[in-house]
């Protein structure tokens, strides 16, 4: 617990300079609300109006963020591991090594399919 | 072992009350704030609150590392993927107001709150044994060499079947969402060559204007006999005809020097 | 804080990895089928990996019948190897392979095998339409199945709620993707993978949720372990009740009974149908085998308490079973309330709670599956241009047109309807018996007259096949390769041995029946 006070705080910290901000903002602020506020800004152009729906994004982006968990989750076990390393030994040692092995065979077909490039 | 528990059951200090009456509230108002907003994208931030709430009250009971991992995975990687996928796909409000079948949202809340009042009931003559983390804690030197214990000890054979599932989701994220190519990707040469042969403007497009007035995308190019180029302002802003004029007076000057006038040419150039 | 502290060393867990072997077997198959996947040429997938899984799963069957009379905990106690567990994973392992042979087939349909050549192809696009006339296929099938596979074997072997979680979620997450890849009628595949998806990670929360309240009370993830703490306090506390209620939602979900049962007609009908096949006998063999883990090991104390659900839950769930399949004009959804209302019919040898009970849930689940798969082989045989004819008016007349596929039906359809002479009838007797000594007269008399109504609407589609005139345009049945034709010469024989001599395997069943704790 007592290791968790000085993230709390800060988190704490954080979140008080947050909402200060945007309820200063809205108090101290001047109002003056117009079409140009609302736009979004591109480059000091008019912007290109967008499609209605929102329109259709690459559906990659999904895929890219998938991957990123499933080795994010594999990172999680890591930790607790890379810890206790002096206690679990070597037994500890080589289940992780499997852990990883295992694990980088999808990583491999993820790669040989091309799920790692962008185009 | 009981008289233990009731010692501990009573000790419990106040400032994990207090994390606890908070927090959970919190982790509360975000899940029914989840359930009952409109938007998606509201959904989503309501969610997020709750498991940032949910992760305090784990770090307020000593589990400083899950709370971590809920915050690292959970709101940072999984909430963030739900967001970024709203925002993009653009799921609209109205989607989700229709039912389908009759009836349907009342019999759900009916059987929600009839569930939520077992639960009330029931836990209510709960009683606990050993309660808090420290025994635990103290075996192997802390909090995280427990859970290592743990997870490459006595449950060695669940966390290496986690591999199956993690590889099952990356498989799966792939069936899905992946597009593996047909054709070999084309070559810069490829490229260049479809590029001729298409006939349409092969190089780049000319940039916009350039004048010492006034200088923007949505300005033409003059060519050399004046005119303007139309191609040199972005399609977007063409097809709205937010074409910004040229100055006449200075394509007066420009039509002069493409016919040959010389006599501006020594004072422009200073 | 741990500065002071000398580091104690966590022992090492000892595994005995031959205990495990047919575990290992299957899932190092699978990894070496993602590694093929990634790295075999695109032409010589399909063979690569057919070979690997009939070749892993036939290793495992053989390295099962090694470990035969084992009765021992391995793994730091969280896998069981006892009769029940080595029965189920025996029978999971069978109809796997079955399974396989129905996934493996290519010739019935024109355009390929059974799954869409790139599920993330936009359903009836022109991208879908060029990588079917190249021939792609989306072999990834196979190393998920043998995933779906390995989580089967480790779910009724499982002896702690823990790794009993991570088995079903093994077990699940391939199924979730399976079932939205089929090649005709895409979007009602998707539909129907979203759905159990949905509902399914659903269920799995309700099983965590019970997991956890047990966890509560007893304070370990063992079943032996909350055995021990029921039988040291038999006082009532909501900790207990609550578990078992959660914990039988998320596994009952799993067997479909009724009022969990809303997913299956529709994922079953949009599953591809080998899918459906492997889905409706594995899943429930592996569903049943956990549930009769966790309520005679765990929850054995107990009995008095959830021994009343279990009874409601039988009833309703056949009488809901027969009841609505007779309102059903599609083939498979039909099939599939028929299969809810066999989860009811065994249920029965659970709430027998006696080794009788075990021995006959476990023959029941043998005698059944082989019975399913052989007829889910049959309606993706019935085929008209648009593919599969499930629609039950397309099946008029199909004795007259092809009798041995629709003679081959009525077997199964038969044994469905528990018909002497066929193995449904040695079954139903099995478990009624069982439950009768067990003291559910009440039930096994709704269960007798749910047959009844059960044998009206089989005999129905009977009839409708040998003696109503054939449709005009009707369905053809199409000329199945070596594999289907296999898979249902294992169905129809095994259906037929099973009615007529079924006292080897009902001894093997008896002798498995009894839990080690």
């Amino acid at each position: 617990m007592n290791a968790a006070i000085p993230i709390l705080t800060l988190g704490g910290l954080a979140a008080f300079f947050a909402l200060l901000s945007i309820i200063t903002a809205s108090i101290v602020g001047p109002r003056r609300y117009n079409r140009a506020k609302l736009d979004a800004y591109e480059c000091g152009i008019e912007p290109t109006p967008q499609p209605i729906g929102g329109g259709k994004f690459p559906v990659k982006y999904y895929l890219t963020a998938m991957l990123f968990i499933v080795f994010d989750i594999e990172i999680v076990f890591l930790y607790p591991w890379a810890v206790s390393f002096d206690q679990l030994g070597m037994f500890g040692f080589i289940e992780m090594v499997s852990f990883i092995v295992t694990l980088l065979a999808v990583y491999a077909y993820v790669w040989r399919r091309g799920g790692l490039e962008w185009d | 072992m009981t008289g233990l528990a009731t010692v501990m059951l009573s000790v419990i200090d106040t400032g994990e009350q207090i994390t606890f009456w908070i927090c959970g509230s919190l982790a509360l108002i975000g899940a029914l704030g989840m359930v009952l907003s409109r938007k998606a994208v509201h959904s989503a931030l309501w969610i997020a609150m709750t498991m940032i709430n949910l992760a305090c009250l784990y770090m307020a009971q000593g589990a400083l590392f899950l709370g971590m991992v809920q915050i690292i995975v959970y709101t940072g990687a999984v909430m963030m993927l739900f967001l970024f996928v709203l925002m993009l796909v653009g799921v609209d409000s109205s989607d989700s107001v229709v039912e389908t079948i009759r009836g349907q949202r009342l019999a759900a809340g009916l059987a929600g709150l009839a569930f939520a009042l077992m639960l009330i009931a029931v836990i209510s003559r709960v009683t606990l044994g050993d309660v808090g983390t420290q025994g635990a804690d103290a075996v192997y030197g802390g909090n995280l060499q427990g859970l290592a214990a743990l997870i490459f000890g006595k449950y060695l054979l669940a966390f290496e079947v986690t591999s199956a599932l993690l590889i099952t989701a990356a498989i799966g994220a792939m069936i899905l969402a992946h597009r593996e190519r047909i054709e070999p990707k084309k070559e810069q040469k490829d490229l260049s060559k479809e590029r001729f042969l298409s006939g349409e403007h092969p190089g780049s497009l000319p940039p916009p204007g350039v004048y010492a007035r006034h200088n923007a995308v949505d300005t033409p190019a003059l060519l050399p006999d004046g005119t303007l180029a139309e191609n040199s302002v972005p399609a977007s802003l063409r097809a709205r005809g937010a074409i910004r004029t040229v100055d006449r007076a200075l394509g007066d000057e420009v039509q002069q020097l493409a016919a040959g006038d010389g006599s501006l040419e020594g004072e422009d150039l200073r | 804080m741990n500065g002071l502290i000398a580091l104690v060393p966590i022992p090492t867990p000892n595994m005995d990895l031959g205990q495990i072997a047919p575990l290992e077997i299957v899932f190092g198959a699978a990894l070496i089928s993602v590694l093929v996947e990634a790295f075999v040429r695109r032409e010589g997938r399909r063979r690569v990996q057919l070979v690997l899984v009939f070749a892993s799963l036939i290793a495992a069957v053989a390295a099962l019948v090694g470990l035969a009379g084992t009765r021992t905990l391995t793994a730091q106690a969280s896998v069981a190897v006892d009769g029940p567990a080595l029965f189920m994973q025996g029978t999971v392992l069978l109809l796997a392979i079955v399974g396989a042979l129905l996934i493996a087939e290519r010739s019935i349909d024109p355009a390929g095998d059974a799954f869409a050549p790139r599920a993330s192809a936009l359903p009836g696009g022109r991208e879908e339409r060029e990588l079917t006339a190249a021939g792609w296929s989306q072999t990834e099938v196979w190393p998920l199945f043998l995933f779906c596979v390995g989580g089967m074997l480790l779910f009724p072997a499982s002896n702690d709620l823990l790794t009993m979680f991570v088995a079903l979620e093994v077990l699940s997450l391939p199924l979730y993707l399976l079932a939205g890849l089929a090649r005709r009628r895409r979007l009602l595949s998707q539909e129907a993978s979203l759905k159990y998806f949905l509902l399914g990670a659903f269920s799995s929360a309700f099983f965590l949720f019970g997991t956890a309240m047990l966890y509560g009370f007893a304070g370990t993830f063992s079943l032996g372990g909350i055995a021990d703490a029921l039988s040291g306090n038999a006082g009532d506390n909501g900790l207990v009740m609550l578990g078992v209620a959660l914990l039988a939602v998320g596994l009952l979900f799993k067997v479909a009974a009724v009022p969990f049962h809303q997913w299956t007609p529709d994922v079953y009908q949009g599953a591809p149908t080998p899918i459906t096949a492997f889905m409706a006998t594995c899943v429930k063999v592996a569903a049943f085998g956990a549930l009769l883990r966790v309520m005679y090991v765990a929850l054995g104390g107990v009995r008095w308490d959830w021994q009343p659900m279990l009874w409601i839950i039988a009833i309703i769930t056949m009488l809901v079973g027969v009841i609505v399949a007779i309102a059903q004009t599609d083939i498979k959804r039909m099939l599939a309330y028929s299969s809810i209302a066999h989860a009811g019919f065994i249920l029965l040898g659970v709430i027998a709670v006696s080794e009788a009970g075990i021995a006959s849930t476990m023959f029941y689940l043998a005698a059944y599956g082989f019975a399913t798969l052989g007829a889910f082989a049959v309606v993706s045989l019935v085929r008209d241009s648009s593919g599969e004819a499930t629609h039950l008016s397309q099946w008029a007349g199909l004795g007259k047109r092809s009798p041995v596929v629709a003679g081959i039906f009525t077997l199964f359809l038969l044994a469905f309807a528990g018909i002497p002479l066929t193995s449904g009838f040695t079954s139903k007797f099995a478990v009624f018996s069982a439950a009768i000594a067990g003291g559910a007269t009440p039930v096994v008399i709704v269960a007798v007259f749910a047959s009844v109504i059960s044998a009206f609407f089989y005999a129905r589609i009977i009839v409708l096949m040998f003696f109503a005139e054939p449709a005009e345009e009707g369905p053809r049945v199409v000329l199945p390769s070596a594999f289907t034709a296999l898979a249902l010469a294992i169905g129809v024989a095994v259906t037929v041995l099973l009615g007529v001599l079924p006292q080897p395997l009902l001894n093997l069943a008896q002798q498995a029946g009894i839990f080690l704790r």
